[in-house]
């Protein structure tokens, strides 16, 4: 897909969404699915970049998201730090730990990597809530519960000013979706995908796997991480709850509904899934079996998701026309 | 200008390269054969920086043992892969780029790119991704790839393999090209002894890792070594 039309499609995608207070403005209970919508957004679009793109197995989406969300939680909470500031350093620090996990998974064949990255998930559970993550000021079982909202200029963004913490999230969501297209239409883009598709070729040519495995690891999780982070300071607490299954089983669900690897696809899969999600939600405990079957259905009907039928149909009628 | 010193390389018990030595010259086309299994491509990828091996290798005068496949590449030394390698999440001419952008020594091209494309012939199929070309398009993207890298010397691993005899008159006039025309030394793994007695100077022949001989064509396809461990009776 040309750089143009993945900018266009995002731009109408995001158009729409930034529309749509007019007409639901007041409606707090929308506005909050679609500040979420923003954020899951950007976890998948960052997995599709990883898996999608660079042909990374990473299962470790979630745990960074976390990372990112509690460091900046403590950060603010036991440091004092404000939560613009404590946001950034969650980054970085989501940054460092991704090219650290990205480290032992250079060497190693997909279905490894998605055990060592899920095995970072996995863990960070039981740290958060034992006495290191006490020590650091996770506050356990129970999580942080007061995290402040972010302030600019001595307003702050909480949920009790709905429309401008919406539309701060959709300029945080534009902005993190602009630097995606902008990588994988670089030259770097073209390192991911180069490496993904053969990696012996790739390497003769003069790529280095080890720089830009790198580089996807850390820029991935760096942008994880300060959504992560920026999900705290909306919400206002954290508890380690984001780590059980459902969140991850969701976010992947996203990314296959966007279809992997076609970037701005999964805008759009986190958009589609999160309505449906709730749109299911009379069904009470029937819910998540139900959005099981859909995916079922979804996924053998449309192996590469949303986009790829959407591209497939374009291109057809282009061609009988 | 590329020599091996006593280079071997085991891979647990099997030793794929015996004590290895040659030498290439600048500005020659230098041919190996041998049965397979015999090593020949475990030779490029040691000159490639894929595996590491005892011994030495010197590029230039430099050794370059123990160097990663991205900084040979940048040093000037190009190959192709016995099985075509391809990308197909990208076109032919996004391939031949990737080669220009990350190996050449100086900036990107696209001149030099597009006219890379125009000498391997795959001008007509520039857009398409490169997945799906034929088999002899696949071999003509690989070496302009590598050519895209402004290579100093270019190795090419059976280039010839499954092409019929057109195929083949064409990929030998595009090497004799390269060597002629861009003055870039080639080293050829190849079956067809044809194709080795045509283009080459100089014919390395090797079995099981080892040397068996090594000099001009005419004099090695009528060694008798040769005769009896690779080309077999019925040869000439
Ligand atoms: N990565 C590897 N691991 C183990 N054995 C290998 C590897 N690569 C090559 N070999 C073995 O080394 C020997 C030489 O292989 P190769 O260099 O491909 O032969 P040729 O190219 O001459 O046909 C073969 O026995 C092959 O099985
Ligand atoms: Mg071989």
């Amino acid at each position: 897909m040309s750089w143009q039309r993945m900018a266009a499609i995002m731009g109408v995608v995001y158009g729409i969404v930034a529309i749509l207070p007019l007409f639901v403005g007041d409606i707090r209970f929308i506005m909050q699915i679609l500040i979420i919508c923003l954020i899951w957004a950007v976890v998948a679009s960052c997995w599709d970049v990883i898996m999608g793109f660079a042909g990374i197995f990473s299962f470790g989406q979630v745990a960074f998201f976390v990372i990112g969300a509690y460091t900046s939680g403590i950060f603010a909470v036991s440091w004092q730090v404000p939560a613009v500031l404590a946001i950034l350093m969650a980054g970085l620090f989501t940054a460092g730990m991704g090219v650290l996990v990205g480290l032992p998974c250079l060497k190693l064949a997909g279905p490894y990597v998605a055990l060592v990255t899920f095995g970072v998930h996995m863990t960070l559970m039981p740290l958060l809530r034992g006495d290191i993550g006490i020590a650091l000021g996770s506050g356990g079982s129970v999580g942080i519960l007061t995290i402040p909202p972010i302030t600019l200029f001595g307003y702050a963004f909480s949920s009790a000013n709905i429309i401008p913490t919406f539309y701060l999230t959709l300029a945080l969501a534009v902005t993190c979706s602009v630097v995606i297209l902008v990588v994988i239409n670089s030259y770097w883009g073209t390192a991911f995908l180069a490496l993904k598709d053969s990696e012996e070729f790739a390497v003769s040519l003069g790529i280095s796997a080890f720089k830009y495995k790198l580089m996807v690891f850390a820029l991935t999780s760096f942008l994880t991480g300060v959504v992560g982070a920026y999900y705290g300071h909306y919400i206002g607490m954290l508890s380690t709850r984001m780590l059980e299954l459902d969140l991850f089983v969701t976010l992947m669900v996203m990314l296959v509904v966007g279809g992997i690897g076609k970037f701005p696809g999964a805008i759009l899969g986190a958009f589609i899934t999160v309505t449906v999600n709730e749109l299911l939600a009379p069904l009470g405990s029937y819910r998540a079996v139900t959005m099981g079957a859909l995916v079922v259905i979804l996924v053998l009907l449309l192996p590469n998701g949303v986009m790829g039928f959407w591209l497939r149909r374009s291109k057809a009628g282009a061609t009988s026309t | 200008m590329l020599k091996l010193n006593h280079v071997t390389k085991k891979f647990g018990e099997l030793v794929a390269v015996n004590d290895l030595s040659f030498a290439v010259e600048a500005g020659q086309v230098f041919g190996i054969a041998g049965p397979n299994g015999a090593g020949k491509s475990t030779v490029y990828n040691l000159i490639t920086g894929f595996y590491p091996f005892e011994g030495e290798i010197a590029f230039e005068g430099r050794n370059i043992a123990g160097r990663q496949p991205h900084e040979i590449s940048k040093l000037g030394i190009a190959r192709t892969f016995q099985i075509p390698q391809t990308f197909p999440s990208l076109t032919v001419e996004q391939s031949v780029g990737v080669g220009n952008r990350f190996g050449a020594r100086g900036r990107f091209d696209p001149a030099y790119v597009e006219s890379i494309l125009a000498f391997m012939e795959l001008t007509p199929v520039r857009h398409e991704p490169t997945g799906q070309l034929s088999l002899l398009d696949k071999k003509r993207l690989m070496m302009g790839a590598a050519l895209a890298t402004r290579p100093k010397i270019l190795m090419l691993d059976e280039p010839m393999a499954g092409s019929n005899s057109n195929e083949i008159r064409s990929l030998m006039e595009s090497i004799r090209r390269i060597n002629a025309e861009m003055g870039i030394t080639i080293i050829i793994i190849e079956h067809f002894m044809k194709v080795l007695t045509e283009l080459t100077s100089t014919l390395l022949i090797i079995e099981t890792g080892t040397k068996v001989c090594m000099g001009d064509p005419e004099t090695v396809v009528n060694d008798p070594e040769v005769i009896e461990c690779y080309l077999g009776e019925s040869y000439g």
